[in-house]
């Protein structure tokens, strides 16, 4: 049989032997003393074989639950993976649903210079069409002929200026659509841009009674990413409107520029509304956090704010709010934005 | 010197431990893997001892009732257990009580070894609801 305690076992044997030697000719307290070494011995080896065991199982104990671990840890990975990809799936959904919302804009602003060109036409048609009538029938008369052209001339008037008027939304919510749907750096004039954008939430704004006033340097040439100031300027507009006034309430939003120094501005957007619970402000710009979870609040709108400035406009941010006081949020962004690794603007651009 | 009772607080990794000498209920719960396992259980190798020259007229009964111990651990309670058994074979009633979580068979395979080789004590393993 084998036996890891072979040696000890005949160490143990060679032990007794000498004790029964002992029994004939040793004295007394000899045999004791040597007995005694013998029970001690033995009960060592007892003791020796059973912490062997012990630590045996211990350590088995210990490597399942490692690998327990080890399990947890993996299924936790997995987890976490799946997450991310669910969240990057959603900011792309937030993004598409907020040019969706822009789209919406558009058409709903178009609307009416195109109305109206349609209806000074038509006008403008059916008077040509009895104008027409009465010529070959040789019963126009003079007045008749003089009022077609008075109104010839107003619904023409009107047509060419609603025509122009559609025109001019088209070229600016062409500029603002292209941008926000490439990655393209370009340079551009900041004040017009950023009225641009705010042109194209005009009719959400009038809608609902509240006013913007913008305060930019003229001339101030940006060379950075148009596409995502766009978004980062709508979805500032969108989340005020949603979260800092009651139903009813209008409120005053303003967008100051000014320029710290030659290579930088810093860009405020503020409101005048309820401002953010103070224990709120350490999460706004977290991933999902929202106050209005089925609600119409996907908790992505700031989070996408905050990863485009410190992404692809490679600046920083800032929110300073008070109950009652409104809140306003401070955008540090480089005027030419410093060029990175190609693939990781894509990219960023991109989620 | 006349000695009431030992009481040292669990830990993390000690256990709790009640020695009421008056009464002769001893216990010991939790887990066991202190930094320095001689420094812990010295001082109660030493008022068992202590107490083992003049135990209760009643006995002794202690119950154990471990989650986690290391070997160093084992060792220090195949000591007490030893001088607990000495006193056994010398009158002393002594009842052990191996509280275990009944699906814990490691924790019970470890009550059987302990005790082995006792002979004058009366060992029980006892099952817990886990």
């Amino acid at each position: 049989m084998n036996d890891l305690f072979d040696a000890e076992e005949k160490a143990l044997a060679d032990a007794r032997r000498l004790r029964e030697h002992l029994e004939e000719v040793a004295d007394p307290e000899l045999r004791r003393g040597v007995g005694a070494l013998v029970k001690a011995f033995e009960r060592s080896l007892r003791e020796q074989r059973r912490l062997v065991r012990f630590s045996d199982r211990l350590q088995g104990q210990l490597a399942n639950l490692n690998q327990e671990l080890q399990r947890r840890r993996q299924e936790a990975e997995d987890a976490l993976a799946r997450l991310e990809e669910t969240q990057e799936t959603l900011v792309q959904q937030e993004k598409l649903a907020s040019l969706g919302a822009l789209v919406a804009g558009v058409a709903h602003e178009i609307n009416t210079p195109v109305g109206i060109a349609l209806s000074c036409a038509s006008h403008l048609a059916d008077a040509t069409e009895r104008l027409k009538d009465d010529f070959a029938s040789g019963s126009l008369s003079r007045s008749e002929f003089s009022r077609y052209l008075a109104t010839a001339e107003d619904t023409s008037g009107l047509i060419l200026a609603n025509c122009d008027r559609a025109a001019q939304l088209i070229r600016s919510f062409k500029q603002v659509a292209t941008d926000r749907t490439s990655s393209e750096r370009r340079q551009f004039d900041l004040r017009d841009y950023v009225e641009e954008v705010l042109f194209s939430l005009a009719p959400r704004l009038r809608q609902l009674g509240h006013q913007v006033s913008i305060d930019c340097p003229s001339g101030l040439t940006m060379d950075s990413y148009p596409g995502a100031l766009a978004q980062v300027l709508t979805n500032l507009v969108m989340n005020s409107i949603l979260h800092a006034y009651d139903e009813g309430q209008t409120g005053q939003f303003s967008i100051t520029v000014t320029q710290p120094d030659a290579d930088s501005l810093r860009l405020v957007f503020a409101d005048d509304g309820k401002g953010i619970p103070t224990e709120h402000l350490p999460r706004i710009f977290d991933p999902f956090f929202t106050t209005r979870r089925g609600n119409g609040g996907s908790g992505l709108g700031l989070h996408i704010v905050y990863n485009l400035v410190t992404g692809p406009l490679g600046g920083s941010l800032g929110v300073d709010s008070a109950p009652g006081k409104g809140s306003s949020f401070t955008l540090l962004l480089p005027r030419v934005v410093r060029e990175r690794e190609n693939d990781t603007v894509e990219a960023e651009q991109e989620a | 010197m006349t000695q009431e009772r030992l009481t040292i607080a669990g830990t993390e990794r000690s256990p709790e431990v009640d020695f009421d000498f008056a009464s002769g209920r001893f216990s010991m719960r939790g887990e066991s893997y202190p930094e320095d396992a001689a420094a812990f259980f010295g001082p109660i190798f030493d008022a068992l001892r202590r107490y083992l020259q003049a135990p209760a007229p009643d006995g002794i009964t202690l119950d154990i009732e471990f989650i986690y111990f290391n070997s160093s651990s084992a060792k220090a309670l195949m000591n007490i257990l030893e001088m607990l058994e000495k006193s056994a074979a010398d009158g002393t009633r002594v009842e052990i009580n191996w509280h275990y979580a009944d699906d814990d068979d490691t924790m019970k395979e470890f009550g059987e070894d302990f005790s082995e080789d006792l002979e004058h004590v009366t060992f029980n393993l006892v099952s817990v609801d886990g």
